[in-house]
């Protein structure tokens, strides 16, 4: 994942240093290899294509399907995010940060409200709990973004006519040529055994 | 369950027996031994009571009603939460949770139990003259008690306690008769019944239970007044139910039931739950405390001031750490909610929370005018802990009994084959 997939603007008009990692395969007309796509017509073909995919050790592939299957996210071996461990260090800091902030100016500028004690830590407490949920909400959906690579305004699959398939009837796995075990021959020879209904290379084109 | 034809629905009948989960050795309790155990804990509970009683004449007899008192309600909130999670699985028609909902029943029809328990302390106190319900006393403030003197009158209070008691029994054996007449017979209307029945039945609980709070756990302490407290005892019994059925199944995995029957994933809803209202619990509690704080009205902060002095300020800092943020962050962590051994723990802890919140409710009534007049000390604390114990263990042995001869799941819901199959896909 670059930069310059987070990005409005093709990746061809980006400087070199933002494009992302280019890679060393490229098709017959010079464009660079952007990966490799299978279709496939049935959902159990697909299942039994991920699990391939997962067990010979591909890291940087995904699939796509035109409604969610259950328990795929098994069988493409995916790990449990990290994201809640940000998440909870991000929000309890954000708490500690809030009633630091109440402590600190009732401590430097004090104000008589109804005649209550300066120190008492009641009334910061509504404001500690909105701030910590507050940080919680933000670096949750930021996090998720960060994580997930969205939203993406453009991606090479697109310039595929089948893989436009992908909302209506076919499955599809994609096996992006920046994995370190990334091989035309290899890798189509792999996805060749899962009996795919057709196999292309896609360009990085924008 | 209406979208099926006739056919269609004997097939999956069929298929729920058929599931291996299904077998009679797994979803049936062992009834010889689970009986000498509800015995044993019985007959111990009916020890710690006598105990109880003997403490009433020896150390204080206002004292020991008030620890006996703590563990009733406790109990009771219990119950009800139980009853409460059974009629919310009914009305939203919830999948996952037909077979643990068995379990939740079998805690609910402890309520006739409850009723039973909490009539000597209605009795004692009406005898007496009033011995933690204060407005009752000779010595309460005359003009108050006359303004408040048309909801709080003994009558009207012992006619209440039987309607609540009514309502509960009445909603508690409605639904243990269809679940039970769905074991015989597996009609598929009978989940129609059930969940009509809730739908009046939510309401009749949630306005039964909220003026019992103010009767029984509010009312002592005639002065003091808030309009969040049925909602405090009640949130103090939804996750309790959960706990006491989080133990119940991880008690009976590890004598080999409901193998297959409840999973992790069923585990991991339930704890869900409980997290979600240990949260909640503590959410309106602070709220209550907050808003009564800020106002300052001397009536209302009295009854707070009384529960943050002599001694009483060690339990509230406790609830505020004990049952809710330690709770919450153990909470948070996924594993400990898909492990039922992990339940069960926080489960333990959080009836104990429980009861030392009913403990710091009702216990400073007992000297709340004069803390020089009976002040037992450390010496008197015994009798706290036996209390609580003796009703827990009856109520406990009444449980394992009932546990013991209904089949441990909900054999012919036809809502089980989705809860075999339960999965959280997160």
């Amino acid at each position: 994942m670059a930069l310059a997939d987070y990005l409005p603007i093709p990746t061809s008009k980006l400087p070199a240093p933002l494009r992302g990692p280019s890679t060393k395969f490229v098709l017959e007309d010079g464009t660079p290899v952007h990966g490799m796509l299978a279709q496939y017509s049935k959902t159990p073909d697909l299942v039994h294509a991920v699990e391939a995919v997962r067990d010979a050790g591909y890291k940087v592939w995904d699939s796509f399907s035109p409604f969610p299957i259950h328990g795929i996210e098994e069988s493409m071996g995916f790990s449990r995010t990290k994201l809640p461990y940000i998440i909870g260090v991000a929000g309890l800091s954000a708490a500690a940060m809030g009633f630091l902030l109440q402590w600190w100016i009732s401590g430097d500028y004090p104000m008589v409200v109804q005649g209550k004690p300066f120190t008492a830590w009641q009334p910061f407490v509504p404001v500690t709990f909105e701030i910590g949920i507050l940080i919680t909400a933000f670096t949750t959906l930021i996090g998720m973004f960060a994580f997930n690579g969205l939203p993406r305004h453009h991606h090479p699959l697109y310039q595929s006519e089948r893989f436009l398939s992908s909302s209506d009837d076919k499955f599809f796995v994609y096996i992006e040529a920046t994995d370190e075990r990334f091989d035309p021959e290899a890798t189509r020879k792999l996805l060749e055994k899962t009996h795919p209904d057709h196999i292309e290379l896609i360009g990085q084109r924008d | 369950m209406t979208q099926l034809s006739a056919t269609q629905y004997k097939r999956r009948l069929k298929r729920i027996a058929e599931h291996p989960a299904m077998s009679a050795e797994n979803i049936t309790a062992d009834r010889a031994s689970m009986d000498k155990a509800a015995a044993v804990m019985i007959g111990i509970g009916a020890i710690l009571l006598a105990l109880t009683a003997a403490g009433a004449v020896i150390v204080n007899g206002r004292h020991a009603l008030a620890s006996y008192a703590v563990g009733v309600y406790a109990v009771t909130a219990i119950s009800l939460g139980a009853m409460f999670w059974v009629m919310v699985f009914e009305l939203v028609r919830s999948g996952w949770s037909a077979g643990v909902r068995r379990q939740f029943e079998n805690v609910m029809m402890n309520i006739p139990l409850c009723v039973v328990l909490i009539a000597p302390i209605l009795i004692f106190e009406l005898a007496a003259g009033g011995v933690l319900f204060h407005w009752m006393m000779d010595d309460a403030d005359a003009y108050l008690v006359n303004k408040k003197s048309s909801y709080l009158n003994p009558a009207f209070l012992a006619i209440r306690f039987l309607l609540y008691g009514g309502i509960w029994i009445l909603l508690a054996m409605k639904l243990w008769g269809y679940s039970m007449a769905q074991d015989q017979t597996g009609d598929r209307y009978l989940v129609n019944k059930a969940r009509f029945t809730s739908s009046w039945g939510m309401l009749l609980f949630a306005l039964s239970v909220a003026f019992f709070a103010f009767d029984f756990l509010m009312s002592p302490d005639y002065r003091f007044f808030s309009t969040m407290w049925g909602v405090y005892y009640f949130a103090g019994g939804t996750f309790s139910a959960i706990a006491v059925v989080a133990i119940i199944c991880c008690i009976a995995k590890f004598f080999g039931r409901m193998t297959g029957a409840i999973t992790a994933e069923h585990t991991h809803d339930m704890g869900k739950l409980m997290f979600g209202f240990t949260v909640f619990w503590g959410y309106i509690a602070f709220s209550q405390y907050f808003l009564i704080w800020y106002s300052n009205i001397p009536e209302e902060v009295a009854w707070f001031t009384h529960r943050k002095e002599n001694g009483w300020e060690v339990l509230a800092w406790l609830l505020v750490f004990g049952h809710f943020l330690i709770p919450f962050i153990i909470l948070l962590q996924r594993p400990v909610k898909r492990s039922l051994v992990g339940l069960a723990i926080v489960g333990v802890w959080l009836l104990v929370m429980t009861t030392i919140d009913k403990t710091w409710i009702i216990r400073p009534m007992v000297y709340i005018r004069d803390f020089a007049q009976y002040n037992p000390g450390p010496a008197g604390w015994w009798l706290d802990v036996v209390a609580a114990a003796g009703v827990f263990a009856v109520w406990g042995g009444f449980l394992v009994r009932r546990i013991a001869r209904v089949p441990l799941i909900p054999v012919r819901d036809p809502r089980l084959l989705k809860a075999l199959k339960h999965k959280n896909y997160v």
